[in-house]
């Protein structure tokens, strides 16, 4: 039942070593989802909080990710992409789904006028983290329009027409920069690494 | 309202984000299921977004640890997916049986539609937004010269409403007081025939017991339609006995 923790200070798992941890998440064990816990807790509850904001909701939503990773670990498919995307892309869908379900609408407003702002101080707080670093190297990498809109969809929950209508640019475009914004992302990451 | 159609090949880094709107993204998944090149692009932009998470780490209360394995001791997991093993395999090919069949003149469907969907087309608000943003499509199936209506019951109780179009090679599909889900799950559709079975999507959520008008497109020769329950993000192939099966028309 004791699953092999890294001594290391908890960090960004790669994704091979996320993705042992879940196979024996999949058969129930709860050592093993500790370390999961470990390893993603910071990274899911800062990636909801940027996006959801209010301190109690993102809690909850945190909550719900790491518990729907308890339930469904055995249908994460290594095929499909890897641990740490599955991961993520649970974690980004709930925020997401929070901050656009009809309750939070009223908030949107307020937020729209932070959403850039408060990204680099996020970025600030957690400059230690290495991923971090490169992450946000690479981000710098993008041209402004690039980054304005993989962010404020990411960050902030938009979807692309509403970043299309805060950017005052047209809908056509910011589907465009969002995808060529990501492919560099995507090298620089690559090649980084 | 027109369709408004756009290609979809530009939209993977917005589905990457999660960008995409209601009928944006279901239309996109759709597209994904044909297109081999684009469901990895796909991941691969979605892997990169989820590394944009890596800055905006930040520590949950401390609290939050005992809480979350302590609700994980006392939930219950899903089992692994079944990977059309020969249990379910037999099981789909069990209630393959043919639907009534029944083919409508052109001058007939519409008021046939009228009688199958009508009420749910004007219903609600959300559902009057889905018809709009499908209508097109809806309505080029639906009038099609060689429309078929099929209407078929569940295994447990409620039942599909289905109008296929065979020189479309797609249908519309709704239905009707299927068993209610928790929110954890929903209803997957497949096609299944010389092919590997493909997921043909999700039903939307029922409103008063109904669900919205849904696409299905693609359709081969000898093709049967099946719907599971799933895990709410959907199933890479279906991991139970089909709530309902429907073999379609030859045409």
């Amino acid at each position: 039942m004791t699953a092999e923790l890294p001594g290391e200070r908890p960090r960004a798992a790669g994704g091979g070593e996320l993705a042992g941890l879940l196979a024996k998440v999949a058969r129930g064990d709860e050592a093993a989802f500790a370390g999961v816990y470990d390893h993603f807790a910071t990274v899911v509850y800062g990636l909801v909080r940027q996006v959801v904001r209010d301190p109690a909701q993102s809690e909850e939503v945190t909550q719900e990710v790491l518990l729907e990773v308890w339930r469904t670990a055995s249908r994460f498919d290594p095929g499909a992409g890897s641990a740490r995307s599955w991961l993520m892309t649970l974690a980004h869908r709930r925020a997401v789904d929070r901050v656009r379900s009809a309750q939070a609408s009223a908030q949107r407003e307020a937020r729209a006028a932070v959403a850039t702002t408060d990204y680099d101080v996020v970025v600030e707080e957690v400059e230690t983290r290495l991923d971090a670093q490169r992450v946000r190297r690479c981000l710098e990498s993008l041209t402004e329009l690039q980054r304005e809109s993989v962010t404020l969809a990411y960050y902030g929950g938009y979807t692309y027409r509403e970043v299309a209508a805060l950017l005052g640019v047209a809908v056509g475009t910011v589907k465009t920069r969002m995808r060529d914004g990501l492919i560099r992302l995507r090298d620089c990451l690559g090649t980084d690494s | 309202m027109r369709l408004r159609r756009t290609d979809p090949h530009t939209l993977a880094g917005a589905y990457a984000l999660d960008a995409l709107g209601e009928p944006d993204r279901e239309n996109f998944e759709r597209h994904l299921l044909g297109c081999e090149a684009c469901r990895a692009e796909a991941a691969s932009l979605r892997d990169a977004a989820g590394w944009l998470a890596e800055p905006a780490a930040a520590a949950p209360p401390a609290r939050l640890r005992e809480q979350v394995l302590a609700e994980a001791a006392r939930t219950r997991q899903q089992p692994p997916p079944v990977r059309v093993t020969e249990r379910v395999r037999r099981s789909w090919r069990g209630i393959g049986w043919r639907a009534p069949r029944l083919a409508v003149a052109v001058a007939g469907v519409g008021m046939l539609l009228a009688l199958a969907l009508g009420t749910l087309l004007i219903n609600t608000q959300h559902q009057l937004r889905v018809q709009e943003s499908h209508g097109g499509e809806i309505a080029a199936i639906m009038n099609a010269p060689d429309a078929d209506m099929m209407t078929v019951h569940a295994r447990t109780h409620g039942s599909a409403t289905v109008v296929m179009s065979h020189a479309a090679r797609a249908l519309v599909l709704t239905t009707a007081r299927l068993p209610a889900l928790p929110s954890t799950e929903c209803y997957q559709v497949w096609l299944m025939g010389a092919h590997p079975i493909k997921s043909a999507g999700r039903l939307p959520p029922p409103k008063q017991g109904m669900t919205a008008p849904m696409v299905v497109a693609g359709l081969a020769a000898g093709d049967r339609m099946g719907v599971t329950v799933e895990p709410a993000a959907g199933a890479a192939s279906p991991s139970s006995p089909p709530v309902l099966m429907l073999a379609l028309p030859a045409g």
